[in-house]
Parts: structure tokens; sequence; C-alpha cells
């Protein structure tokens, strides 16, 4: 069996739409040095280094070697990943993996991301087949936008309703003083906004924010030693997705990468009533439509019954069932630490340390999930408790 | 009193601009030979589960396995089924071209009849109002003599009633 796996420290930037007077390097130790503080260790206590981007978007291949000085990589084993939107949750999955195989009792992983550098949306566009795809699927908008229209056409759901998550998310990005849009909005100001790309507006697409996250992972005996409040990362999966239009179940059965994470992860740990046995969900939500359409993928509420839940308030930060109480993705998209927030904010609700956007509910186990390559996923399950 | 905004100091500009030449493959070489001289579209099929692909590609994501036999391929469309869309109204750079999206621009995704997995591809219609889920639509496909065997040897899809 492997080792268990802690998140000991935690630490993130403010994050923002610009910061001209910081460099991409500044902008990472900004969030180490937070997180190595958090759990009261030095750079010189971690074993292994890794950091996380979407290389493009600063236009910056390999970056992690400029980067060492900054994220304190030299001389340590360590790598640079890029798996996308997901890239964040992934360097938490490869901080386990470390830790996991025993090789390691300490490490660090850092997402980052300076979205003022770039262009991202011809950035994403790369990412499809130049032949065929790269013409018409414009960046991430363009998928999005067209599993919107079609979940609404399957579900019932309204354009109301993603006003209804936009306008939810603003009030608990308020409460979140490291969100970059704090603004609060009606559902009137979000149905207002300009289009973007039918039937997505300004409002109902993550903003393009620059930040960065650390975490610092523990093996278990380490764990036990230097922390009063270990959150542990009790399992995680990850789904890549066919290439195509399973995701639409035209022509065939419908099937994402996010209903086959669901399922193995509930399964794997006897979950029966997710919405019960875990009591925060910090979602990978880049579209206002994300959230509904998604818990239902997830397994965590039946079919068409996502929106719903919206038009209750259940999901809102003092609700039934929180979802990115952070004000998510919708409200900070610095993507490569995007995913890694989610399961920060994941760890700090479950250390009763998110302050303002604390939950009310008591959270012993946590949801965080990331999103994002050619639609894969990565859902994670973290615990108050060892077992 | 209000904290004194920091004055922006150094920055560099810079574009990259690189140059670079992918090649299509072996089957999807062959579908825009077919659609280059013939004018028709095909799908390939998986030998071991069966689904036919428009697009066509070489090996099924599912089962592993090669999709070649050039004796199963089968014509499908032109007129298929809207699946779902999207509409841009704010343009953006395409990294293909480096030029600005033209807007309107209204993409489907297709599902042609005779196939079992999608494409996408550029609509007409550009009015959401009149774009619905499972309308019919058609290929409109260029003449011969303006074809050069990649994906704009279809213009569009069209709206059609039946």
């Amino acid at each position: 069996m492997s080792n268990r796996v802690a998140i000991v420290g935690i630490g993130q930037t403010t994050h923002s739409g610009r910061r001209p007077y910081v460099n991409d390097g500044e902008l990472i130790y900004d969030a180490v040095t937070k997180a190595l503080a958090d759990a009261d260790l030095s750079i010189n206590d971690m074993e292994s280094v890794m950091l996380g981007n979407m290389d493009l978007f600063e236009g910056h291949s390999l970056n992690d070697a400029m980067l060492n000085l900054y994220s304190g990589a030299a001389g340590k084993p360590g790598f640079k990943m890029n798996t996308g939107g997901t890239v964040g949750s992934m360097m938490a999955i490869q901080g386990w993996y470390h830790i996991a195989s025993g090789l390691y009792d300490l490490c660090l992983v850092i997402g980052w991301e300076k979205h003022d550098e770039g262009p991202a949306t011809p950035a994403i566009s790369t990412i499809t087949d130049p032949a065929v795809d790269r013409p018409f699927l414009v960046g991430a908008i363009g998928g999005l936008a067209t599993v919107s229209v079609a979940y609404m056409q399957r579900s019932g759901c309204k354009l109301e309703h993603a006003a209804m998550v936009r306008a939810n998310a603003s009030q608990a990005a308020a409460r979140n003083p490291n969100a970059h849009m704090r603004e609060i909005y009606s559902v009137e100001d979000v149905m207002k906004a300009r289009m973007v790309m039918y039937p997505l507006n300004l409002l109902m697409c993550c903003p393009t924010s620059l930040g960065a996250c650390a975490l610092v992972l523990a093996s278990e005996s380490k764990a036990k030693k230097i922390s009063k409040k270990p959150v542990w990362m009790k399992d995680h999966v990850t789904v890549h997705v066919e290439y195509g239009g399973a995701q639409f179940g035209i022509g065939e059965k419908r099937w994402t990468s996010h209903m086959e994470a669901g399922a193995k992860l509930f399964k794997r740990n006897n979950i029966t009533k997710p919405m019960k046995e875990t009591q925060v969900f910090e979602m990978y939500d880049p579209f206002a439509f994300a959230i509904p359409m998604w818990l239902e993928d997830f397994l965590i509420c039946e079919p068409s019954e996502g929106w719903k839940l919206i038009e209750k308030g259940a999901l809102k930060l003092e609700g039934e069932y929180p979802v990115s109480p952070s004000g998510g993705v919708l409200c900070t998209n610095s993507i490569g630490d995007s995913a890694l927030l989610r399961v920060a904010e994941a760890a700090l609700q479950i250390r009763g340390d998110a302050g303002e956007h604390q939950v009310t509910r008591e959270v012993k186990q946590a949801l965080a999930s990331g999103f994002g390559g050619s639609f894969w996923s990565d859902l994670l399950l973290l615990s108050k408790t060892m077992d | 009193m209000k904290p004194k905004v920091q004055e922006e100091l150094i920055y560099l500009d810079m574009t990259l601009k690189l140059p670079f030449k992918w090649r299509t493959g072996e089957t999807m070489g062959e579908f825009f030979r077919e659609l280059k001289e013939n004018g028709i579209l095909y799908a390939n099929q998986c030998p071991t589960c069966g689904r036919a692909f428009c697009l066509p590609k070489t090996v099924c994501t599912r089962d592993h396995t090669r999709c070649t036999e050039r004796s199963k391929w089968i014509p499908v469309g032109p007129k298929g089924t809207l699946v779902t869309f999207f509409m841009a109204e704010q343009s953006f750079l395409l990294p293909t071209t480096g030029e600005m999206l033209k807007i309107p621009f209204a993409v489907g995704i297709i599902l042609l009849d005779g196939a079992m997995v999608t494409l996408q591809h550029q609509l007409e219609e550009t009015d959401t109002e009149k774009i619905k889920p499972f309308m019919r639509v058609e290929a409109v496909i260029k003449p011969k003599e303006e074809r050069k065997g990649n994906i704009y040897d279809i213009v569009h899809f069209k709206t059609i009633n039946e």
C-alpha cells in the first residue's frame, strides 16, 4: 500500500487582471514563501519541487529552467508540467505520487499563470487538430459554448440559471480577499453583459487573471510531527477523454471524462450520497453552466437536477451543498494555478481557515476538481481525518 | 489618502511568428483526396466496434484498432443534423493564420447522415434565433476547380427544410 499524503502548507498570491511591476518569478516566489511560512518550514526542507503552467501563454517554453531560483527547485528533483486547465490539480497529484511512493517526505508543488502577458485564446486554440478543428473551435470558449447549448437543450436549464450561478459566485468572491473579480453582480447585471460567444456572455466566462498558488505536501509520519492541521489527500482520479463528440450523446451514448471520474472516485470510496458524505466542492468552473452541468456529470446529483439546485439556492456559501465558495474559476482564472487553487481552497475549508468565505456547514470531507486540456478531468477527495 | 498607484516599469514587446508544416496523415489525406477529386465526404469504420467516423481517423480511440481498410469506407452526408453550436460575437486572433476572426461566426457540431461521430464546421446562418439544435443542415461543397483538398473545400453548412 502506498504512503498516505497530507497537505501541510498552503500559499497563494492575491489575484488580479494586471500586475505590471511583477515578473513571472517574483509572482511564484510570493506564493512559495507563503506556503512555506504556513507549513513553518524552509525551502531546504523540500525534497522535490514541481512547477506547472501553460507554456504558450507567456510565450516561454520550459520556463522552470529560468524560474528555479524563485521556485526553489535548483539542485532538487523537479519537473515542469503543462496539462492545460488541469495543470494545477495535476501538480497536487504529482506531489502525491512523489510522497506516496515512499521516496520523499516533503514536496513543494506550484501552479502559476500571468495571463496579462500573452493572448490566451489563440494559445488554447493550438491544442486542437490544425487540419480540421482549429479553424472552427475558437479557444476554450468555443468548445464550452457548444456544451452549454447542448446542456440547455437536454436539461431545460435556461440562460437565467447561468446568470444566477455567476451572481452567486460574485457574492462568494466578494468575501475572498485573494479573488480577482470581487464586484457583486445581480442576475440582471449578468444578463445584460455583452455577448462573447452565444450562449456565453462576458460575465458567464471566466476572467483572465494572474497569480500563483503553492502547496507543501508531507508523508504521514512527517505530517503528524510537523502539522497541527494536516488535510489528508484521501484519493484522486484522473480521466482523459475521447477527442470528439461523445460528450453530446448524439449518435452514440453520452460519455464524458467527468462522468468516468465521479463514478470511479465514489465507488472506490464507498460514497453513495456525495452531497452528504462530502460537505463542500471546490469545482473547476470556467463558465457559468459548468456548476449545474458538471454536478450532474460527476454523478453528485441526478441528470437535469443541477439547475434546480441553483434555483433553490442550495449551492451558495451558506447553502445545503456549497460549490466553489471561493468564487471559483468564474471569478479568478490564472490557468496554471486555477486547479491548484481548488485543492488549496478545499483544504482551507477543511482546516476551517477560509476566513470570510468559510462555509457554514462543518467540513469533514471536500471535493476539488480540475478540468481542461481536451476535455479531461481530475477529481480529488480531501479529508480531515486519515480514514 | 489613496494609495499611490505604482508606475509601470519596463516591458518588452514580443511577437512569435513561427512557420509550421503539419502532415494530415494517411487517413485524412485520403479523405481530403476524395473531397478534392470527387466532392464526396467519407466515413471510415472501426472493425472492432463498428462506429463510423467522419471525419475519419486511422485508429479507433476506444479499441486502439487500425481502421484503414479502404473497402470499408462509406460515403456520408452531405446532409446531416445540427447537434449544438456556438456563435462568436467577439473577434479573436487565429493562431493558424495570425489574422482576426471575421464575426459573426457560427460553428455547428454536426452529425452527418450515416456517420456516428460528429464534426464541427461553420454555419451559414448567424442569427441565433434561427439556429436550432436538431435542425437539418447540408454541406455546401466548392466547385471542383476551386477545391484544394482541405477542410475549406466545404464552404459551410446551410440550413435545409425537411
